[in-house]
């Protein structure tokens, strides 16, 4: 490892503790077999929108997040162990 | 256009009447009711009692959504406690910490007719901030939910971060909350995280609560003055992680579950908030109703003697 730390791969991505779990969960609810999976999967939804504040006043370009399921995160920690 | 103004006549009679003044209202209708007036009119009593009865019938049933929805949640609130009981555990709970940068957590409800929970989120978040102001410090708010966004907004706009709402569009779970804890922790930078709820304890009981959550770099400084945290040190780590890492990954973890468990007995306390004043709007809606009964039996029986007495009178008068 080149770094002083061995830090492990997510981390060096910039993911932090909570999205790494969050895959790990989303990747063992995949594993389901069918009636409990499609239960599992509606605890996947997240939605709620979210306004950051500059100088007292929100933005209004706020980030709303609809995504259903953890899908898109996949593609990050693959590309992670392909380089390793 | 004689009877509108006969009717306009009733109704301008009929408004002094329905003040509570037991007594003294059949006289008033006596006294007042000019000559040519029939009947005093008994419409608007009546108009107000049936709102009055709508009203208590959808506060009612209000109160009966409430009651099935904190069914729902109320167990899944105290299985979540076990989330982050083992953290108290191990790191404690020191709301007492002295940081720089802290940041204000304050969960709220989006909806509103729930009694007055978010105000007392509001009033502790609010005395927080006075309480961890001084020289050098800077206190922060995240805003979870419309309520404590609308009340916070009229004096410190100016120390607000970030705010959230719309989170009980689908029903609540841990992946929405950990996005959301992710998020607060990518874009605010704190020492220490105060989350402000309303703890559930009983359908009639919330209490505001406040969870400390300690960015690992100020655990590491709490560690060296012992108590506690300094036991982190007997702890055998396995793997190839430093404490550093685990403790990073550790404050992170504690983070989501104290907020998944927070939001979620804040939404315990908003139905049970909800049920409680939606019961007592109902009860005094039925008291309302009782006096507007009173209000309208009397002024049926003052028209009707007034149309007896017309009529005797009249009799009389034709045959004396």
């Amino acid at each position: 490892m080149a770094s002083n730390a061995a830090v492990p791969f997510w981390r060096a991505a910039g993911m932090t503790y909570i999205t790494y779990s969050n895959i790990c969960a989303n990747l063992v609810r995949n594993c389901l077999k069918e009636p409990y999976k499609t239960e599992a999967l509606t605890r996947e939804k997240v939605h709620f929108a979210v306004s950051k504040w500059v100088d007292s006043k929100p933005q209004k370009s706020s980030m709303i997040r609809i995504f259903l399921d953890l899908g898109f995160l996949r593609c990050a920690i693959r590309s992670d162990t392909e380089e390793e | 256009m004689a009877m509108a103004a006969l009717r306009r006549e009733g109704r301008r009679f009929a408004a002094p009447l329905i003040s509570p003044q037991p007594i003294r209202s059949s006289l008033i209708a006596e006294e007042q009711a000019p000559l040519g007036v029939r009947s005093i009119s008994t419409q608007v009593v009546r108009n107000r009692m049936k709102s009055v009865k709508n009203i208590q019938k959808i506060t009612k049933a209000m109160k009966m959504v409430a009651a099935s929805k904190l069914r729902a949640i109320q167990t899944r609130a105290e299985n979540s406690r076990g989330l982050w009981q083992p953290f108290t555990a191990l790191l404690g709970d020191a709301p007492s910490v002295d940081v720089k940068k802290n940041v204000i957590v304050t969960i709220s409800s989006d909806k509103g007719l729930c009694g007055g929970i978010n105000s007392t989120s509001v009033k502790i978040s609010k005395a927080m901030h006075k309480l961890t102001a001084g020289p050098e410090k800077e206190t922060k708010y995240v805003i979870l939910g419309e309520k404590a966004k609308a009340q916070l907004i009229r004096d410190s706009k100016k120390d607000i971060e970030l705010s959230i709402t719309e989170l009980q569009k689908n029903p609540l779970n841990y992946t929405q909350v950990s996005v959301l804890a992710d998020d607060i922790l990518k874009n605010v930078e704190y020492d220490a995280l105060r989350i402000i709820f309303n703890k559930f304890h009983s359908v009639v009981s919330f209490l505001p609560t406040m969870s400390t959550v300690l960015s690992p770099e100020v655990v590491e400084r709490e560690a060296e003055s012992g108590g506690k945290l300094g036991d982190l040190d007997s702890y055998e780590i396995e793997g190839g992680e430093t404490k550093g890492e685990i403790l990073q990954n550790l404050a992170e973890f504690q983070f989501s579950c104290v907020l998944f468990n927070a939001v979620l007995e804040n939404a315990c306390s908003e139905q049970g908030a909800r049920m409680s004043a939606m019961d007592s709007s109902s009860r005094n809606a039925g008291e309302m109703l009782d006096r507007l009964t009173l209000t309208y039996n009397r002024t049926r029986q003052a028209s009707i003697t007034t149309e007896l007495i017309e009529i005797i009178s009249g009799a009389s008068a034709l045959e004396g």
